[in-house]
């Protein structure tokens, strides 16, 4: 992959793109601020932007802002948000936008699964962070959720992380057969439609569990 | 010193001489107590005449008043000089001394020159100009007779009058068929000049305004003492059948209270006084004939009913009259002030109706320095409190006045007991009128009070309102600070200690199984460590709220382990009114949760009528309080800093409904 990094903390900026080069990557250019970022995307048309939320001048949400700008800009490429903490629900909310990711940035020394998740933004799929999945899919909430098995609970929320069923599979230790059986059977329970794998599944489940109703 | 400016200082040691020389010779001819009292009235007379002349002459030496005092002082020291003079030298010790006949002659001969002063001033008073040019005719009248009549007296004279019968003039004698129709004309000149100076007096006060008026009403003051001396002496005669002290009294008093009341009236020193002065004249003759009256009265009554010569019948009647002197007194002034000084009588009324308006609660003290203006009559008044805390000066409505207003000039410290109340900046004319300004001042005296306690306890108060809301901002921006710390400094370091550790486990070789199974329990602990550092940032301030109080709302609703649903506006509010009602919400939601084992939770963030409204409902137990000390009692305490109320509601098995107002502008 060719990526572009936005983080206005040199150590951690330096920390990522090791970690991106040790895996193989190669790093285009890393940035410390939005404007920055905005130029190196036009300049390198990077494969992946892996952008901070709090950047200069005023470590607010510069970064979500400039996610918003490369999407309508540059949609071929994959922005993957990173955040020291749970941001409002729109950032979130751009994950119903195909080639995005919202993870906290301590997901990163979960190296193998966070690599996993910036392939899957640069293929065009999604990434949420399971921290926000884990307050959507909770029981009390939802009759439909209640009614799920504890396996078939795992399997839904994994879906809503963007993962694949292949995904899904290894992170379970299952079978693709049996994850896609146990989709099929969230799907009914819920009442869903949406494709048994890919982006519009993704869509259907996000929104199933209300993120994209607040988008602004 | 200019001749002009020395004459008054000559003519006034000219008159102290004359008395002096006469004192003398009345001493010399061996006079006895009658003399001496003379001498006193004689002496005050021309005392107090050249007194007040000299201090006229020198302020305003045009001003003809001021000679014409001092030119009757001359006359009447000369007379009484040579009156003593030629007792002495004529009887007492004849033949050492010359012209004692001469002496005799002119203490006989010229009395007209006693009218000749009186007179003038009458016409001339109080600007040394005739009333009109129409009485021009009449004064020239007067001149002539006068000047005729003193030219012709000093040939009248076959025989002199007691004790000078013995003496004869020096002068021939004109004869008595040629004298008597001639001083009749001239006499009669006089007569009509005299009674004219009374209608002209008269015709000036009635077209007089303003400081005219005032004038005259001194010298009219001053008057009255000639009427009250005339009923004194004629008392007196009836009841001892003599001339007693009462005469020797009110002829001194007169002498010296006519050419006073000149002096103040051509000066305007005090002018304004007057009509107070009127009025306590008229009060306490009115009060003393009254309480006269009644001791009288009850001492008659009672002397019949218990027998003649009671003490007890004194004794109630002094009773009476002590008890009923201060209301009378009271009420005679009140009547006398509304006729003759009706400035106070309007002035103290409007101040009564505004104490009672006051009682009643239907006006507010800080109006007292509107009621003032309106009661002393001067619209550029001002009051001013003193604040002793803060040493500074404050307005009606609380603000601080660090300067003072250069006009009106006038200012008059307000008092009671040791308390500084403040200040009365007024026009400087009130000063000239001290019976009103003290009186309305002394009886406005309690709402000043009020209205300056007011003032000082609402600046305390939103002093301590405004120290509440800093100190919450402070602990707003403490909480925030803190937040940004742990989020972007110990929780980055960690994440990059983190990927450094992740770093050293890739260059590892495949024999280095150990060490990097170490480094994944080290990095996973970090893990846990952010996560941990994440929560505690959380509770401090959630990051949520740098998105506005819906996100906030939004990701704590989304955090409530039960179903809640929020409806926010998205409008963004000032930072301390957000963290207000997220506080509240949070707060809320918890007690619903952990309290009131509610199953649903309703959040609502409304505006209305510029307040930012947040009601919370859950359908939990109920019976909520809120206890000093508890969460929500300190949440109260939040929103009222910031002058907005929270309303719980909340009755057993009814649920919990929490509302908090917010003014926001």
């Amino acid at each position: 992959m060719r990526i572009v990094i936005a983080e206005d903390q040199v150590l951690l900026r330096d920390g990522l793109r090791r970690m991106f080069t040790d895996a193989g990557h190669e790093v285009l250019m890393a940035v410390g601020d939005a404007d920055s970022l905005r130029a190196a995307i036009g300049e390198h048309e990077p494969d992946l932007a892996v952008v901070d939320v709090r950047m200069p001048p005023s470590f607010t949400d510069e970064g979500i802002r400039a996610a918003h700008w490369i999407k309508s800009n540059h949609p071929e490429v994959g922005v993957l948000v990173l955040s020291q903490h749970i941001e409002s629900a729109g950032a979130v909310d751009l994950v119903s936008q195909s080639g995005f990711g919202y993870l906290l940035k301590d997901r990163v020394l979960d190296i193998d699964e966070f690599l996993d998740a910036a392939v899957r933004v640069e293929g065009g799929g999604s990434a949420l962070d399971p921290k926000v999945v884990a307050t959507l899919v909770s029981t009390e909430l939802d009759e439909g959720v209640g009614s799920l098995t504890p396996r078939e609970k795992e399997v839904l929320s994994l879906m809503a992380e963007g993962l694949t069923n292949a995904g899904i599979a290894r992170r379970l230790f299952l079978t693709e057969r049996t994850v896609e059986s146990h989709v099929r059977s969230v799907f009914m329970k819920l009442g869903l439609s949406g494709g048994e794998d890919g982006h519009r599944r993704i869509l259907a489940v996000l929104s199933y569990l209300g993120v994209g109703k607040s988008a602004y | 010193m200019r001749p002009s400016r020395l004459l008054p200082w000559v003519l006034l040691a000219i008159g102290l001489a004359s008395v002096g020389l006469a004192f003398a010779f009345s001493t010399l001819a061996g006079d006895d107590g009658d003399g001496f009292s003379t001498i006193i009235v004689v002496s005050a007379g021309v005392l107090a005449c050249l007194g007040v002349g000299v201090l006229l002459t020198v302020r305003l030496p045009r001003q003809p008043i001021g000679w014409i005092l001092l030119a009757n002082a001359l006359v009447i020291s000369s007379i009484y000089l040579a009156a003593s003079y030629g007792q002495y030298a004529a009887l007492s010790d004849p033949g050492i001394l010359p012209v004692s006949d001469w002496a005799v002659l002119y203490s006989d001969a010229s009395w007209p020159l006693f009218f000749v002063g009186v007179t003038a001033i009458a016409y001339l008073f109080p600007d040394g100009h005739l009333p009109s040019p129409r009485w021009r005719p009449i004064a020239t009248v007067g001149a002539l007779s006068f000047s005729c009549m003193i030219l012709m007296t000093p040939f009248n004279r076959d025989s002199f009058s007691a004790p000078f019968e013995e003496i004869s003039s020096p002068l021939p004698t004109l004869p008595e068929a040629i004298y008597t129709p001639l001083a009749s004309v001239f006499l009669l000149g006089m007569a009509v000049t005299l009674i004219g100076a009374v209608f002209a007096l008269r015709s000036r006060f009635r077209h007089s305004d303003g400081i005219e008026r005032l004038q005259i009403k001194w010298l009219a003051l001053a008057a009255i003492s000639m009427p009250l001396t005339l009923v004194g002496c004629m008392v007196e005669g009836l009841i001892s059948g003599d001339v007693g002290w009462v005469t020797f009294l009110g002829i001194t008093v007169v002498q010296v209270v006519v050419p006073v009341a000149i002096g103040v009236a051509v000066l305007r020193y005090r002018l304004y006084e007057i009509d107070r002065l009127i009025s306590l004249t008229l009060t306490y003759v009115v009060l003393t004939i009254l309480l006269a009256l009644g001791f009288a009265a009850i001492v008659l009554a009672a002397g019949v009913a218990l027998g003649g010569g009671s003490t007890l019948a004194t004794a109630a009647a002094t009773l009476v009259v002590v008890v009923a002197f201060r209301p009378l007194r009271d009420r005679i002034q009140d009547k006398v002030d509304h006729r003759f000084n009706p400035d106070r009588y309007e002035g103290l009324h409007q101040v009564d109706q505004f104490l009672t308006e006051l009682r009643l609660g239907q006006v507010e003290p800080e109006d007292t320095g509107k009621v003032l203006a309106g009661a002393l009559q001067d619209p550029t008044l001002q009051l001013f409190f003193w604040l002793p805390d803060e040493n500074c000066h404050a307005d009606a409505g609380g603000h601080l006045v660090s300067e003072l207003p250069e006009s009106p000039a006038g200012r008059t410290p307000l008092r009671r007991g040791d308390l500084r109340l403040g200040t009365l900046f007024h026009d400087e004319v009130l000063f000239d009128r001290p019976g009103l300004l003290e009186d309305v001042i002394l009886k406005a005296g309690m709402a000043i009070e009020i209205a300056r306690l007011r003032v000082e306890v609402r600046r305390q108060l939103s002093e301590v309102q405004q120290s509440r809301a800093r100190i919450l901002a402070a602990a707003d921006e403490e909480r925030k600070r803190l937040e940004r710390d742990l989020h972007d400094g110990a929780q980055q370091r960690l994440v990059a200690i983190g990927l450094e550790l992740r770093h050293l486990q890739h260059g590892l070789g495949k024999e280095d199984v150990k060490i990097s199974q170490v480094l994944n329990s080290v990095v996973e602990g970090l893990a846990q460590s952010i996560e941990e550092l994440r929560e505690l940032a959380h509770g401090v301030r959630p990051s949520a709220l740098d998105q506005g109080l819906a996100a906030a709302l939004r990701e704590l609703a989304a955090r409530a382990p039960i179903k809640t649903d929020v409806e926010a506006i998205p409008e963004r509010f000032d930072d301390q009114i957000e963290a207000a009602v997220y506080f509240v919400a949070s707060e809320a939601l918890t007690n619903a949760v952990r309290h009131a084992g509610a199953s649903r939770i309703e959040m609502v963030a409304s505006r209305v009528n510029g307040d930012l409204i947040l009601e919370v409902s859950d359908d939990g137990c109920g019976g909520a309080v809120s206890v000093a000390g508890s969460g929500l009692a300190g949440l109260a305490d939040r929103v009222e800093s910031l002058d907005g109320r929270l309303l719980i509601t909340s009755d057993a098995g009814n649920g919990t409904r929490l509302v908090a107002e917010l003014p926001c502008a």
